[in-house]
């Protein structure tokens, strides 16, 4: 299999290799899947029999995709008397404009063919390696074929046709091809998801026949979101190029809700997570807050809908829980894994509250949080009602579904991610400490709600009582003195799990850390241990666990560096926030603007560049949205009132930066600042923000798209 | 023939009384087949407080299946979701009132979701 070609609209996307060609097996991830059910495993192309060879593909956008093919598989160059061209776009399935173009003086025959089929597989089962239960059919009907899957009741179709005339069979349809010297044939080719999710049977494409200028929503909507989000300049472009990226990328991991047509939340990864999901669409959200509030709003209303309102063991489902993850596949309808919702997440249901308050904060939206109250409230109330699993008035977390629910129901959800300082594994129920920083901050911020909008001064005071209470005991138990930090979690016996991990940062964003151990913990982030020079070690160096490329012991991840950063200058510590930001901003340029779910914890110095975890999702949401957040945090920007008040803190190697327009309770307002803060000097290679003074001018020729 | 056990519909009814569904205004139509026959039930929601009835006004959403499926759902022994997605129940219209609808349906049978020991703290 050669290179993935991946185009998307919505939670639709196709995954094919080079030459467009798909042959997936049950365990390949390629195919064309919507509502996480493959409806294309095979799709190959040939002229005369023979496969066709790449030359060249142009990704057009995030939705289109254009691959120029000539025959003959070799890898020699052939100097072929024909061209063909495959332009493909996603949208309610896809679309192909095939094109074959005739260079010869002579005039070609040709039997074109194209092969299609099948597997109907659920994303869970490629995973996992599943076999099918239920029964496949095919049928020519109407001068389409129909692929089709049936279990029971379930039914899944493809619906392949094209424009111009064709042998339709059950494994593809046959062209009977003539082409006059330097002319050119083509054909449109439709790929209809005929049933889906909602029993639909129109099998409509977003196109007309023949309307070429038809195009998926998405591409509608992608002027308008990247003209209503503020607009950004300044001295250091790879920044330009990086929120450029960000944008783009962030308005293809748009996902619209079943429950809320043309209404768009934050997806959690693209291709296999385009779904909702509890923490990611929270977390990203808050990220975009300042630039595209709508996702906030969706993400809120949507995760409200679905907010857990009984007691379910398969699902971990309780009432006031937010969900975790959404699923659409078979699996799921059969009730054989339990995302129809699942709720086994706890962060997510007190960042709900959190999310809330940080959107009226900025939207200025007092009505949503009106329409909200029953189901903050009952977020609120989860809290204390259902998460102390340990009975001691804090949140922690165990499965219910010990089968197909998850161990890990915090954000670093890897079987190691929680240990003690010498690498011994704590039992569960499991208490980590960010936890009770957000369930503070749920607290507090709820008590604003409560005082300001709700107007329910009693329930308000309640909540900051528990809040300030909570506070004092979490600073006392968790606290790790020999060592300075915040413990990662505590045992159900009250045993601090003393490792020392990324988990202090968010703390800080929480604001549940006592101001005289503020400094401790940002000395600690910054410390060689744990700053790589790119950024901080979800685990420190040093620690039992502690692996450079481990998963959540050791890599370091945009998104928890976004948000550590957040936290940093909550507490005054501007120039850290600083240098964070300088580093993840460094290492954005190595992957052109779009940052990975995560990278090695190498020192900087080692590797000089950042090394990438192999992952399978990208872009990330939260990743995506990290250096909006860094925007955010550098420029310090802040609603106080009806006003935004700006606060500067850049790296000096950004020089002037100016963010224009941007959105929120005020209207529009701009933000300017320079680049003052000195967050490393050493001299080495091309602007980089971390180690080399402001250049004076803007480098030439590498202005940002 | 097989009939939909009507005090599972008036158990819905009491739910939404005690915990209304937050500001949703709508019919909902149950289609409820039993071989040939379909037996039509209305649940009318006003500010999140749904109530029962065999006649009602034009459908905003009408959720079609059979007896079998409509029993289970509303019993907890089915997902209604995972119905859906199966196609065991087939809703057309606003699918965003049976969203809000199916959180009044009960759990699973059995399941463990206890208050914690907090809770019991904070009822004492």
């Amino acid at each position: 299999m050669s290179a993935e070609v991946k185009i998307l609209d919505g939670n639709t996307f196709v995954v094919s290799d080079d030459s467009g060609d798909i042959e997936a097996s049950l365990t390949d991830p390629t195919g064309l899947f919507s509502f996480d059910t493959r409806f294309l495993s095979r799709w190959v192309l040939t002229i005369d029999g023979q496969r066709l060879n790449p030359l060249s593909v142009d990704d057009l956008q995030y939705f289109e995709t254009r691959f120029f093919l000539v025959p003959g598989t070799g890898t020699v160059y052939i100097d072929a008397k024909l061209s063909v061209i495959r332009q493909r776009a996603v949208g309610g399935g896809f679309h192909e404009e095939l094109t074959i173009l005739n260079h010869d003086d002579k005039p070609v025959d040709l039997a074109v063919r194209i092969e299609a089929a099948c597997d109907f597989a659920d994303l869970f089962e490629v995973k996992d390696d599943l076999k099918k239960k239920g029964e496949y059919y095919t049928r020519v009907d109407d001068g389409r074929l129909v692929l089709g899957y049936r279990r029971e009741t379930y039914v899944r179709e493809t619906w392949v046709s094209a424009t111009e005339a064709c042998a339709v069979d059950d494994g593809g349809l046959t062209f009977v091809v003539h082409v006059e010297p330097h002319e050119q044939w083509s054909t449109d080719l439709h790929v209809a998801i005929g049933r889906d999710v909602k029993g639909a049977t129109s099998g409509s494409l977003k196109y007309e026949r023949h309307a070429k200028k038809a195009r998926p929503n998405m591409e509608l909507s992608l002027e308008k979101w990247m003209g209503d989000a503020p607009s950004l300049d300044c001295d250091w472009d790879p920044l330009k190029r990086t929120y450029q990226r960000s944008l783009v990328d962030l308005a293809a991991l748009r996902f619209s809700p079943l429950s809320l047509p043309g209404h768009y939340l934050p997806a959690a990864g693209l291709p296999w997570f385009m779904t909702m999901f509890g923490r990611d669409s929270i977390f990203t959200s808050l990220q975009a807050l300042p630039f595209a509030s709508e996702l906030a709003h969706t993400t809120l209303v949507a995760l409200g809908l679905w907010q857990g309102s009984r007691h379910d063991d398969f699902r971990d489902e309780d009432p006031g829980r937010i969900l975790h993850e959404m699923r659409f596949g078979e699996m799921t309808a059969f009730e054989e894994r339990p995302h129809s919702p699942y709720y086994g997440s706890v962060d997510a249901t007190p960042l709900y509250v959190v999310l809330l308050d940080e959107y009226e904060r900025w939207t200025g939206d007092a009505k949503l949080v009106k329409a909200l109250e029953r189901q903050a409230r009952a977020a609120l109330a989860w809290i204390d009602d259902y998460a102390d699993l340990q009975g001691n008035g804090y949140i922690a977390y165990q499965r219910r579904n010990e089968k197909t629910g998850l161990e890990n129901q915090c954000w670093k959800d890897s079987w190691d991610s929680i240990s003690y300082r010498d690498g011994r594994l704590p039992g569960f129920p499991r208490a980590t400490c960010e936890l009770q920083g957000y369930a503070y901050d749920a607290k507090v911020r709820g008590a604003r709600l409560a005082r300001t909008v709700w107007r329910d001064p009693a329930f308000a005071e309640r909540l900051e009582k528990e809040a300030a209470d909570l506070k004092r005991r979490f600073n006392r138990d968790f606290w790790v003195k020999d060592g300075e930090y915040y413990a990662i979690a505590l045992e159900p016996d009250g045993s601090k799990v003393d490792a020392l991990a990324s988990n202090n940062g968010h703390l800080l964003w929480s604001g549940i850390v006592d101001k005289s151990k503020a400094k401790a913990v940002a000395h600690h982030l910054m410390s060689p241990a744990m700053y790589s020079g790119w950024g901080v070690r979800t685990l420190a160096e040093g620690q039992g666990r502690y692996n450079p490329i481990g998963y959540h012991v050791g890599t370091i991840w945009p998104f928890d560096n976004s948000f550590i950063a957040w936290g940093l200058r909550r507490y005054g510590f501007k120039e850290e926030a600083a240098r964070i930001a300088a580093g993840i901003l460094d290492a954005a340029e190595f992957f052109e603007g779009r940052l990975p779910e995560a990278f090695g914890g190498y020192e900087r110095e080692l590797t000089k560049y950042p090394v990438q975890y192999p992952t399978s999702c990208s872009p990330q949401a939260w990743s995506t949205g990290a250096p909006l957040l860094f925007l955010r945090t550098m420029l310090g920007l802040e609603p106080i009132g009806d006003h935004l008040v700006v606060d500067p803190a850049l790296p000096q190697g950004i020089g002037r930066l100016e963010l224009l327009d941007i959105p929120g309770r005020w209207g529009r307002r701009d933000a300017f600042g320079r680049g003052r803060m000195d967050v490393g000097s050493r001299l080495r290679r091309g602007a980089q923000l971390g180690v080399i003074k402001p250049e004076k001018k803007p480098r030439k020729g590498k202005a940002a798209e | 023939m097989a009939e939909l056990d009507e005090s599972l519909l008036e158990t819905l009814s009491e739910r939404s009384q005690e915990q209304p569904i937050t500001a949703f205004n709508g019919i909902v139509r149950f289609d409820v087949r039993d071989g040939d026959r379909v037996d039509e039930w209305y649940l009318t929601i006003a500010k999140g407080i749904v109530t029962v009835a065999r006649k009602g006004g034009e459908p905003d959403c009408v959720v079609t299946g059979d007896v079998t499926t409509f029993d289970a759902v509303l019993s907890g022994k089915a997902n209604a979701m995972a119905a859906l997605l199966r196609g065991a129940l087939a809703a057309q219209g606003k699918f965003i009132l049976m969203t809000a609808l199916q959180r009044l349906f009960p759990g699973s049978p059995g399941a463990d979701g206890l208050p914690t020991a907090g809770y019991a703290e904070r009822q004492s």
